[in-house]
């Protein structure tokens, strides 16, 4: 089952962390947020990694109803 | 696009990297096992920080990965208007490091455009590959270099005049004013002198881009625009007078550091020139290893604590982002450079909302130069003649780089 993921619009600031270490989940736009691409884009490891290393916390990751970063 | 041309015009022989920079003069010693005690100690000291005017005034000093980590994410109660008082002297009053939200937000958007990945991928082919190959072939034919004077210093301030899209016959003089403006603090007269001038010439440069736009980063900012939002001139001018020292400065150090860690460490260079995948983790793992600025600096904006250290509003913290790289509690073997260890996020670029800008394209120029020089270079590796007279070590206690860097390689 793929992965849930969200990016808060408010706390993203354009930084493309995200991009860095899941590079085929997530993609910044034209409006400098970050978009989920595709949420099986990546290994999970590197979309937990992506979420833990966004600057400003702005990436939530769940499997299931479980919150794993 | 057309190719570029660098000015190759041959190494700064004058030039001491010691003597250049007073805030780390020779004899400074390692700071790492200083931090090191300090992480298991005395995580959280009071320490003497410096105010704008030079005066000493009491600054909380931060050690260790998850508080320096959280510090940097909480920009609300840990200004950075600090650093905009000290730097604007030499940037002009948009100095993005040293704002608050919201403008910095504002600012931030709208420089960042030519700093995406997306934008960056451009660059490399075209232009710091091309950089990079123009400044070895000035030395390949000899078989030996010294790679700091003739390679890392110079590089990075080529490509930002390159991407700019100056002119071959002012890049010398570009790198004047970048040195000056970088080392503000020796010889305050001159940088601020240097300062206006590199202002005057950009001025020039960018209402030329507003009426014929280029291929290049200063069109790109002329055109940038986010909401309805664009960049005004001056906002553009300490924008890329804060290049200088956040662009040049740092990712000349971080390439040196860079080579320094596979050099000393033959049989991880064997590995990499061979199994070029390992690149990108190579380049973090240096990043973490050998950060080439230390410490930054915030303002606490209100009364607060961490750990039960109180912390009263107007204090200046000190997160040693160096410090957190090395936590032991988050990398076995933190001193040692290891480039088979699995990268996880580090500290080296900042976090929170000020996370370096330029985090991006600082990568792609330390993974091209090595590229290219390992390439190029076959059996890169140290001279050991010049390694037993000169000492070559990574030096400073608040920017870190190698002093001499003396290679040789197989010419054939």
């Amino acid at each position: 089952m793929a992965l849930r993921i969200e990016v808060d619009p408010e706390k993203c600031m354009g930084g493309g962390n995200c991009e860095f270490w899941a590079p085929k989940t997530f993609e910044l736009g034209d409006d400098n947020i970050s978009h989920v691409v595709d949420p099986e884009g990546d290994p999970e490891e590197k979309i937990v990694l992506a979420a833990q290393g966004c600057p400003t916390q702005a990436i939530a990751v769940w499997r299931d109803d479980e919150r794993i970063a | 696009m057309t190719a570029p041309t660098v000015d190759a015009s041959g190494p700064y022989p004058d030039w001491d990297p010691l003597a250049q920079y007073p805030i780390d003069p020779p004899g400074s010693c390692n700071p790492h096992p200083r931090l090191a005690e300090c992480r298991r100690n005395t995580p959280i000291a009071r320490g003497q920080g410096w105010s704008d005017m030079g005066e000493a005034i009491e600054a909380l000093e931060l050690y260790r990965y998850d508080d320096v980590n959280a510090v940097l994410r909480d920009n609300e109660t840990f200004s950075s208007s600090s650093i905009r008082e000290g730097m604007s002297i030499v940037m002009g009053p948009y100095v993005l490091v040293g704002m608050d939200e919201p403008e910095h937000k504002r600012l931030r958007s709208l420089v960042a455009v030519p700093f995406r990945p997306k934008s960056l991928a451009h660059w490399e082919d075209e232009l710091v590959v091309q950089v990079v190959d123009q400044m070895i072939d000035t030395f390949a034919p000899r078989g030996s270099a010294e790679l700091v004077r003739e390679f890392t210093f110079r590089y990075p301030v080529q490509v930002i005049a390159v991407v700019l899209g100056l002119p071959v016959e002012d890049h010398a003089q570009f790198h004047e004013w970048a040195n000056a403006i970088i080392n503000v603090s020796a010889d305050p007269m001159h940088g601020i002198q240097c300062s206006k001038d590199l202002r005057g010439y950009l001025a020039e440069m960018l209402a030329d881009r507003r009426r014929a736009p280029q291929d290049d980063f200063m069109s790109e900012l002329a055109a940038a625009e986010l909401d309805g939002e664009v960049l005004g001139d001056e906002e553009i001018f300490s924008f890329l007078r804060l290049l200088l020292p956040a662009g040049a400065e740092t990712t000349y150090r971080a390439t040196g550091n860079f080579l320094y860690g596979l050099l000393t460490n033959p049989e991880q260079l064997d590995r990499l020139r061979v199994d070029r995948f390992l690149m990108t983790q190579a380049v973090e793992e240096a990043i973490r290893w050998e950060p080439p600025l230390l410490i930054t600096s915030r303002v606490a904006t209100r009364d607060t604590e961490i750990h039960g250290e109180k912390i009263p509003a107007g204090m200046q913290v000190v997160p040693h982002v160096g410090s957190a790289n090395r936590d032991e509690t988050r990398w076995e073997r933190a001193d040692e450079y290891d480039l088979f260890r699995e990268s996880k996020p580090m500290i080296s670029f900042g976090s929170g909302v000020h996370m370096c800008l330029g985090m991006h394209l600082a990568r792609l120029e330390m993974r091209v130069a090595v590229n290219r020089l390992l390439d190029r270079c076959a059996n890169l590796r140290l001279d050991p003649e010049a390694v037993e007279r000169d000492n070559p070590h990574i030096h400073g206690e608040t920017f870190r780089s190698p002093t001499t860097l003396p290679v040789l390689f197989d010419v054939g």
